[in-house]
C-alpha cells in the first residue's frame, strides 16, 4: 500500500508537464471568437493573435478561423456563445495596417476600437501582441505587455561564427542585427530595449560591449582574459553581474557601469558562473560546481558566506531570478552522450518547495519576462527544437518552432 | 394599383429598414493617432551589422574559418566527459607542446573547447578550465605564465559535427597556437 501511495504521489508530482496541464478552469478564461475580415486572408497572422489570447492566462480563443465583415456589428449565431468577438482587417501594401474591433456579444456593442499601421511587413507579429495586450488592458486583466518586447539571442553559424538575432516572442519575426565574427551572450541592458550588451570573442581576449540596437553606436565597457559574460542587469540598470576570469578563474563580478570598476563576488577555486540578482539585488544565486557537479548556490553580494539552494539533481547548470522566485535547469538522466533530459524547476530563495515546470525533452535556458510571471525556454525532443512559454499563474504554455542553428544564449 | 402601392410600400419599408441598421463604424478616424508607434519603439528599424564586410577589432584568425585544432607544431590535449583534469595519456602532448613554446620567442595561445551538451556560460567555464590546466601544467615545466594567453570558446568551435562518441571527444580539447 506504501508503495502504491509512493507511486501515486511520483506520478501526480510528475504529471505537471507544462505542455499539457491547464491548472487554471477554462470557465474563469473570457470566451473569444475572432473574425478576420482582411481581403487577403493570413492564417498565420490568425495563430499568432491565438497564441496571444492563449499565453496571456486571461482569455479562451475560438479555434475556428471565421470570416466576416469588419465593418459590420452582425454576429454569426454560432458566436452568440462567446462573450466577445474581435474583428479584425489587416492590409498589408508600403507598411502594414491593422484594423480591430472588439464587440461585446451580449449586447452587440463595441468596446473598442483601434488602428495600428507600421512600415515595415515584417513586423506584423507585433501588432498582433500589441492589439490582443491592448485588448486585455481594455478588460482589465493583469498587464500582459511583456508579448510586446523582443527577445535577443545568439545562435552558431558555422564552427567559430555566430550571429545575434532580435525576435518577437514567437519567433515568427526574426532579425539578424550582428552578423560574422563570434559574439555571445546578448543580454537588455535597459527596459527599454534599446541597447545590449554583449561579449566579442574575436581577439585575444573577450570583450564587453553595449550597443545601441537603432544607431548601431557600441561602447567597450571591460574585458578579460579566458571568458567574460555579462549575466544580469540591476533593474536600475546601473550594476551588472558579470562572469570573468581576469586570473584564469571564472568568478562571478559586479560592474559599476558608470566608473566601469569592477568588485569580485564570488571567489572560488572552480566554476562560478551565472550570477543574478536576488530578492532585493542585495544577494545573488549562481551556478557552481563546488559540491563536484554543477549545482545552484546563494550569497550576500557583500559577505562571504555561501548556502546551497537546491537539494536535488546532479547537474544543475543554469539558473534565473526573479524578487525570491528561482527557476533553474537539472538534468534528470545520466547519459553522456546523445540527448538527456533536462527538465525546469521553479523554486524560491525564502522556500524549500519546488515544482517541476516541464517533464519531457531536453529543457533550457530559463529566463523570466520582465514582470515576472512567464518562464521562457528552449526545449529540445527528437529532432526538433522550439522556444517555449510557460505561464506560471495560469500554467498556460505554448511551443514555437525554432528552424535553423542551435541558440548559444537567450534574453528578453 | 393596389399592387403598385404594395411595391412601393415594401420598397419603402426595406429602405426606412435599411436605415435603422447599426450604422458602419469609421475605422480609419483613429489611424495615426493610435499607432503602434506612438506607445512602443517597435516600429522603429534596427540596425544590420555584419562583421564578415568590414572586420572587427582584432581578426588575428584565432577562430574556426582558417583552422580549429591546434596549429605551429603543437598538439591538442584531449579530455574526458565533464572533465578538466589532463590524464596520463596526454603527458606527451604536453612536453611536445613545452618543447615547441621554448623554441619561439611567440606568446601562446591556449584555447579551450568543448562538446556540445553544456548549457552557456557553464560550457564556457569548463572550457576555461581546461585551457588554463593545460597553462598550469606547461609552466610546471618551467615555461614562464606571462608567455601564455588563456581562453574558452565554449562548444562554439567543433572540429567534428556528427553525433557520434567519437565526433564528441575531438572536441573535448585544448588547441594551442602562436599569435601572429
Amino acid at each position: 500500500m506504501r508503495y502504491i501511495l509512493f507511486l501515486l504521489v511520483s506520478l501526480n508530482l510528475f504529471a505537471v508537464d507544462a505542455t499539457v496541464k491547464i491548472e487554471k478552469d477554462v470557465e474563469n478564461r473570457t470566451r473569444i471568437a475572432l473574425v478576420d475580415g482582411s481581403s487577403m486572408t493570413n492564417h498565420n497572422f490568425f495563430k499568432i493573435l491565438q497564441a496571444d489570447f492563449k499565453i496571456s492566462g486571461h482569455f479562451l480563443a475560438d479555434k475556428t478561423h471565421h470570416k466576416g465583415d469588419i465593418r459590420s456589428n452582425y454576429l454569426l449565431p454560432i458566436l452568440k456563445s462567446k462573450e466577445y468577438v474581435l474583428k479584425y482587417s489587416l492590409v498589408q501594401k508600403s507598411g502594414t495596417k491593422l484594423l480591430i474591433r472588439l464587440l461585446k456579444v451580449s449586447d452587440g456593442t463595441e468596446v473598442f476600437k483601434k488602428s495600428y499601421t507600421i512600415p515595415s511587413k515584417n513586423k506584423i507579429p507585433f501588432l498582433a501582441h500589441k492589439a490582443v495586450s491592448d485588448i486585455n488592458t481594455v478588460l482589465k486583466y493583469p498587464d500582459i505587455s511583456w508579448m510586446n518586447r523582443y527577445v535577443i539571442y545568439a545562435r552558431y553559424t558555422t564552427p567559430g561564427k555566430s550571429e545575434i538575432v532580435l525576435a518577437d516572442y514567437t519567433f515568427n519575426y526574426k532579425k539578424s542585427i550582428i552578423k560574422g565574427g563570434l559574439n555571445l551572450f546578448p543580454k537588455w541592458a535597459d527596459k527599454d530595449q534599446k541597447s545590449f550588451y554583449y561579449s566579442s570573442y574575436n581577439g585575444l581576449r573577450p570583450i564587453l560591449y553595449k550597443m545601441n540596437i537603432y544607431t548601431g553606436k557600441k561602447v567597450k565597457m571591460t574585458t578579460s582574459e579566458g571568458m567574460l559574460v555579462c549575466s544580469d542587469v540591476r533593474k536600475d540598470g546601473k550594476k551588472l553581474l558579470l562572469t570573468m576570469a581576469p586570473k584564469g578563474q571564472a568568478d562571478i563580478y559586479e560592474l559599476d557601469v558608470s566608473t566601469k570598476t569592477t568588485s569580485r563576488v564570488t571567489n572560488f577555486n572552480g566554476i562560478d558562473v551565472n550570477g543574478k540578482y536576488l530578492d532585493d539585488e542585495s544577494s545573488i544565486v549562481f551556478v557552481s560546481d563546488r559540491l563536484g557537479y554543477a549545482n545552484i548556490f546563494k550569497k550576500d553580494l557583500h559577505a562571504s558566506s555561501v548556502s546551497q539552494v537546491v537539494y536535488h539533481g546532479r547537474n544543475n547548470n543554469a539558473v534565473d531570478a526573479y524578487g525570491s522566485k528561482i527557476v533553474y535547469a537539472s538534468r534528470e538522466s545520466q547519459k553522456s552522450f546523445g540527448s538527456n533530459t533536462f527538465n525546469i524547476y521553479l523554486t524560491s530563495s525564502n522556500s524549500t518547495s519546488t515544482r517541476p515546470l516541464t517533464t519531457t525533452g531536453t529543457n533550457q535556458f530559463p529566463k523570466f519576462s520582465i514582470d515576472g510571471n512567464i518562464i521562457l525556454y528552449t526545449k529540445h525532443k527528437g529532432n526538433g527544437s522550439s522556444i517555449g512559454y510557460i505561464n506560471l499563474e495560469s500554467q498556460q504554455s505554448l511551443l514555437f518552432p525554432i528552424y535553423g542553428r542551435k541558440v548559444q544564449s537567450i534574453d528578453w | 394599383m393596389i399592387r403598385k402601392s404594395r411595391i412601393i410600400i415594401v420598397t419603402m419599408s426595406a429602405m426606412l429598414c435599411m436605415g435603422c441598421s447599426q450604422k458602419a463604424p469609421d475605422l480609419d478616424v483613429e489611424e495615426g493617432t493610435n499607432n503602434i508607434s506612438d506607445s512602443t519603439e517597435i516600429a522603429r528599424d534596427t540596425v544590420a551589422i555584419d562583421e564578415n564586410s568590414y572586420g572587427n577589432e582584432n581578426t588575428d584568425g584565432v577562430n574556426g574559418t582558417k583552422y580549429n585544432s591546434s596549429s605551429d607544431g603543437f598538439q591538442s590535449i584531449y579530455f574526458g566527459f565533464g572533465d578538466y583534469s589532463i590524464s596520463s595519456s596526454m603527458e606527451n602532448h604536453i612536453t611536445t607542446n613545452t618543447n615547441v613554446i621554448n623554441s619561439t620567442s611567440a606568446t601562446i595561445k591556449i584555447e579551450g573547447n568543448c562538446d556540445e551538451f553544456g548549457t552557456d556560460e557553464y560550457n564556457y567555464a569548463l572550457g576555461l578550465k581546461r585551457a588554463k590546466a593545460v597553462k598550469d601544467s606547461i609552466a610546471s615545466q618551467g615555461v614562464a605564465e606571462s608567455k601564455m594567453v588563456i581562453i574558452s570558446y565554449g562548444e562554439s568551435n567543433p572540429t567534428c559535427t556528427s553525433p557520434t562518441d567519437s565526433c564528441y571527444e575531438k572536441n573535448r580539447r585544448v588547441d594551442l597556437r602562436l599569435v601572429k
